[in-house]
């Protein structure tokens, strides 16, 4: 069995090695920093597939003295055919010798049978400096592709490209925060075609990404959908005792199960937020996600995250005439068909009225004191009977996902999360908006979503995705 | 009586909820092992097996007696039926009531059959419709509870209609009981009235309707119609009370075969049809449970892992920088590193170039004739001027460690990092990493310059900044 292809990614320290490794292996815990030395040791970082390895990356350190190394190769060999086997007696001689220690560690996966990745900066200027390590590498005889990667926001890649076209069979531009997830298989999908056994192995691996995306978008739409159903459907309910000849004690109630009301809703979303972050790799965002308690104008329960995420009259005087229209279905299918439809008419005329002229306020739920029985009290507050509510949810939520998904594991700012500012649920197709309105009315008349319903809110915020992909991307 | 299929789903629907606490990947990675492992073994995997593997890698205590999520629809299931027992005996014994003064009509037991009939009939409907009218009342009796299984909540309709039938089916049966022991022990005189305007003959014919199911069996159990005719009586009619009383009780093989047919054998048909269609629900809301179209797509999608298992955050570089750069200082020699060019107002010293695309050779060559310059000098001093946004490497290191041991012992290097404009002032992150690499030197006449701030002319080279 032909082993698995063994990328190693090398170059000049600082260029970026380490990012393009954390981005396309999808770990964010790989240490990167723009200090030279931060890599010392190489590390393999294999794809598997049920424990079959397809391909492997191996991030390694940066050049530190490819001259003295170039020196030492040109002294020991007498011509082309043995360059190779050179490079492997450097290796064994210098193995333990320090101020070599990572130019063994870069080349010895090359000596292994690795193909190369070179990466450079192609935001500073080319640099002769760089040939040195270059002429090693070729040294090694091994299959290679040099990335062109961008760090800082200048741009001398046509100087890298011309320069990298003479030592290395294919050059790249890949940048490794930015670059969409489409280019991630582009680039591999390249790899692969720098040896004819690795073609294969490549395609699979790129299949096999392609597929856990679309699958991931799925589970995205089934954690919002949950995460909606349980926050539009939630009730606060606690009971009191009541103390003879108190009167603030339903006042004191009642704020005590607003706050936890909102508190819960809170935390709900802190839940889902985590749980998309999982769902695509991102284990160490929620720590910078904490930093943003700054952000107070963009909590769920602000006047602006309604604004900005809400939904229009219009928007919810369709969605809520599918809604009402199949309630209304229910009189024409007990009388047969007898009423022609006449059913659905007032079913929907009624839901886009309710829709209309309640929708554009942000209720929230009161607070509902049940009787005093033996000096208890029983209140409940919720579910929101505000259908903007789930928008407002629903607007955070696709929002968050899209950042998520289309975030680099190389990236490491802060995710800063920003009111869109336009309804972009203009666009989504009407019978998915009554499917979401539909279940927005279950849940507030607290009736159970069945499997089907569920299924029904899935698929929607499925089109909800797409449909907030599409925007941002023709908006950018 | 434990039901293996309830509890299946029951088991199946619990795992799931437990599982939502598992990250997707493990659970992925645990899914995708048991089916290859199904696939090595030839075994379906099924929820069966799949819960079965699960519950031997972390087995439960256990559970004897009652399965506790389902001890409320037990109790609810003894309570129908003791229910159903007690008031088919009383029921019964109301119905043939007999002190004398009046026959038992027939009729009355007969619209009371029908209403039993009725009732059966309803009860299949609602559960099959999935209607709850008595939702509410459930809710009274379980606000104490726990929450139950979402799974358990969508079957209530059938298990309530297993319950209401095993109820009537008892009611039913102790009935049917209690009028054998009756028509034992006492002498019931059977009778019909009514005040619609019907003749024997008429009634008779609604009888034989009735009795159509067994007439082939038991004939005798098969009013004729001088029975009819002889057993009727009317409210206020005088002598009713004595024609034909020889034949009062031959009714009882009616009354108990239409007790039988219609009241017992409805119940019990329509409480197999609720126990089938239980089952078909149960399937149903296992074969639609979100939980396992999840797992089966993760035991059917190979597990994909990218090789982010490996975590070296915790290994990030120290970046605390304690130096800070100074003014640039007066020299007597530039040093251009990698080919980087000095600032125009230094352009007028003489330089030499190193490092870069320079050989080993030609920096010796340069850190010679530096020395010779140094050496003339009264404060030696050397500035390196360097790329600043390409970061210091060991080959630098390996260049001052050796100009240090050629040059005089009191030269000052300073280390001059340019920005990729000329003129522009490094910045803060590209000027930090080569503070740091001043630090690691541990040399104190090395130190880090910027340009910033650099004025004069070619005169001032030597010197130019205190």
């Amino acid at each position: 069995m032909t082993p698995a292809p063994v990328f190693a990614v090398v170059g000049h320290p600082n260029k970026g090695k380490s990012s393009v490794v954390a981005t396309l292996s999808q770990n964010d815990a790989i240490a990167i920093a723009l200090e030279p030395g931060t890599t010392r040791e190489r590390q393999a970082y294999p794809l598997t597939v049920d424990d079959r390895v397809l391909y492997t990356l191996v991030d390694t350190p940066g050049f530190q003295r490819p001259r003295r190394v170039l020196q030492w190769l040109e002294a020991h060999s007498l011509s082309a055919s043995d360059r190779a086997e050179t490079v492997a007696a450097f290796v064994t001689q210098h193995r333990d010798d320090p101020r070599f220690h990572d130019e063994c560690e870069l080349l010895a996966p090359l000596i292994d049978g690795a193909g190369i990745i070179y990466v450079v900066d192609g935001s500073v200027p080319y640099s002769s400096e760089h040939e040195a390590e270059m002429t090693v590498l070729r040294w090694t005889g091994r299959p290679s592709l040099a990335l062109i990667n961008s760090i800082g926001p200048d741009d001398h890649s046509d100087a890298w490209q011309a320069a990298l076209g003479q030592f290395f069979q294919v050059v790249r531009k890949f940048d490794a925060v930015r670059a969409p997830f489409d280019q991630h298989l582009s680039l591999l999908r390249a790899f692969g075609q720098l040896e004819p056994a690795w073609e294969q192995p490549l395609e699979q691996a790129v299949r096999f990404l392609a597929s856990q995306r679309e699958q991931r978008q799925a589970r995205s739409a089934e954690l919002i959908a949950d995460a909606l159903i349980a926050m539009m459907g939630w009730q606060e309910k606690n009971t009191l005792q009541i103390a003879a000849g108190g009167n603030d004690t339903g006042e004191s109630l009642s704020e005590t199960l607003r706050q936890r009301w909102y508190q819960h809703q809170r935390q709900r979303e802190q839940q889902l937020r985590t749980a998309i972050e999982q769902l695509y790799q991102h284990t160490r965002i929620r720590r910078q996600e904490a930093e943003l308690s700054w952000h107070s104008d963009h909590d769920l329960f602000s006047e602006d995250s309604r604004e900005a995420w809400g939904v229009s009259r219009g928007y919810l005087a369709t969605a809520g005439f599918g809604a009402g229209a199949l309630g209304g279905a229910g009189i024409d299918a007990v009388t047969f068909g007898a009423s022609l439809g006449t059913g659905a008419l007032i079913g929907g005329l009624i839901g886009a009225a309710g829709s209309y002229f309640y929708g554009d306020r942000l209720r929230f739920p009161a607070v509902k004191l049940g009787p005093i029985r033996a000096g208890l009290q029983t209140a409940t507050f919720g579910p929101v009977q505000d259908s903007q509510f789930g928008y407002v949810v629903l607007g955070r939520a696709v929002d968050h996902w899209w950042q998520i998904s289309h975030r680099n594991h190389a990236g490491r700012d802060l995710l800063d999360l920003q009111p869109a500012d336009s309804h972009w649920l203009e666009g989504l197709q009407r019978p998915y908006r009554q499917a979401i309105q539909k279940a927005f009315d279950r849940c507030r008349k607290r009736k159970e979503i069945d499997p089907a319903a569920r299924a029904d809110l899935v698929a929607a915020i499925g089109a909800v995705l797409t449909t907030y992909d599409d925007w941002r991307l023709n908006r950018t | 009586m434990p039901d293996p299929l309830l509890t299946l789903l029951l088991d199946f629907d619990d795992q799931v909820r437990r599982d939502q606490e598992q990250s997707p990947v493990f659970l992925h990675r645990r899914d995708r092992r048991f089916a290859l492992d199904c696939a090595q073994q030839g075994l379906a995997p099924d929820p069966q097996h799949w819960l079965a593997h699960l519950h031997r890698l972390n087995p439960r205590p256990a559970v004897t007696g009652t399965d506790p999520r389902l001890l409320r629809w037990q109790l609810l299931g003894r309570g129908f039926a003791l229910a159903g027992a007690v008031f088919g005996v009383l029921t019964m014994l109301g119905l043939l009531f007999y002190d004398g003064s009046q026959r038992i009509n027939l009729t009355v037991i007969l619209g009371f059959v029908a209403l039993q009939l009725l009732f059966a009939l309803a009860t299949t409907v609602q559960a099959v419709a999935g209607w709850q009218p008595w939702g509410w009342l459930m809710a009274q009796l379980g606000r104490h509870d726990a929450p139950s299984s979402p799974a358990l909540a969508r079957l209530r309709p059938q298990l309530m209609a297993r319950i209401a039938h095993t109820g009537g089916l008892l009611f039913g049966i102790a009935g049917l009981l209690t009028l054998l022991v009756l028509v034992v022990v006492q002498d019931l005189a059977f009778g019909w009235s009514t005040t619609l305007d019907t003749g024997a003959a008429g009634y008779h014919r609604l009888l034989g309707t009735i009795a159509t199911p067994w007439h082939w069996l038991w004939p005798a159990a098969v009013p004729d119609l001088a029975l009819v005719e002889a057993t009727r009586f009317f409210r206020l009619q005088a002598d009713s009370g004595t024609i034909g009383v020889s034949r009062w009780g031959d009714w009882w093989p009616f009354v108990t075969m239409t007790w039988l047919v219609y009241v017992i054998a409805p119940r019990l048909l329509l409480l197999l049809l609720a126990r089938a269609h239980l089952q078909r629900q149960i399937r149903r809301t296992l074969a639609h449970h979100p939980g396992l179209t999840a797992l089966q797509y993760r035991m059917e999608t190979p597990a994909l892992d990218t090789g982010n298992q490996r975590d070296d955050s915790h290994h990030q570089p120290d970046l605390t920088t304690a130096s800070r750069a100074t003014a640039v200082p007066a020299a007597s020699v530039i040093i251009r590193w990698a080919g980087a060019e000095p600032p125009p107002q230094l352009a007028s010293a003489p330089s030499l170039a190193a490092g870069g695309s320079a050989t080993l050779a030609q920096d010796r060559q340069t850190q010679l004739d530096a020395a010779a310059e140094l050496a003339a000098a009264d404060s030696p001093a050397v500035i390196l001027v360097t790329r600043g946004w390409e970061p210091p490497t060991g080959e630098l290191a390996d260049f001052l460690e050796t100009a240090r041991e050629l040059w005089p012992g009191a030269t000052r290097i300073a280390l001059l990092p340019l920005a990729v404009e000329p003129g522009a002032a490094l910045p803060d992150h590209q000027l930090s990493q080569w503070l740091r690499f001043s630090e690691r030197r541990q040399d104190p006449l090395l130190q880090v310059a910027t340009a910033t701030g650099l004025t004069g002319s070619g005169s001032k080279t030597r010197g130019a900044a205190s």
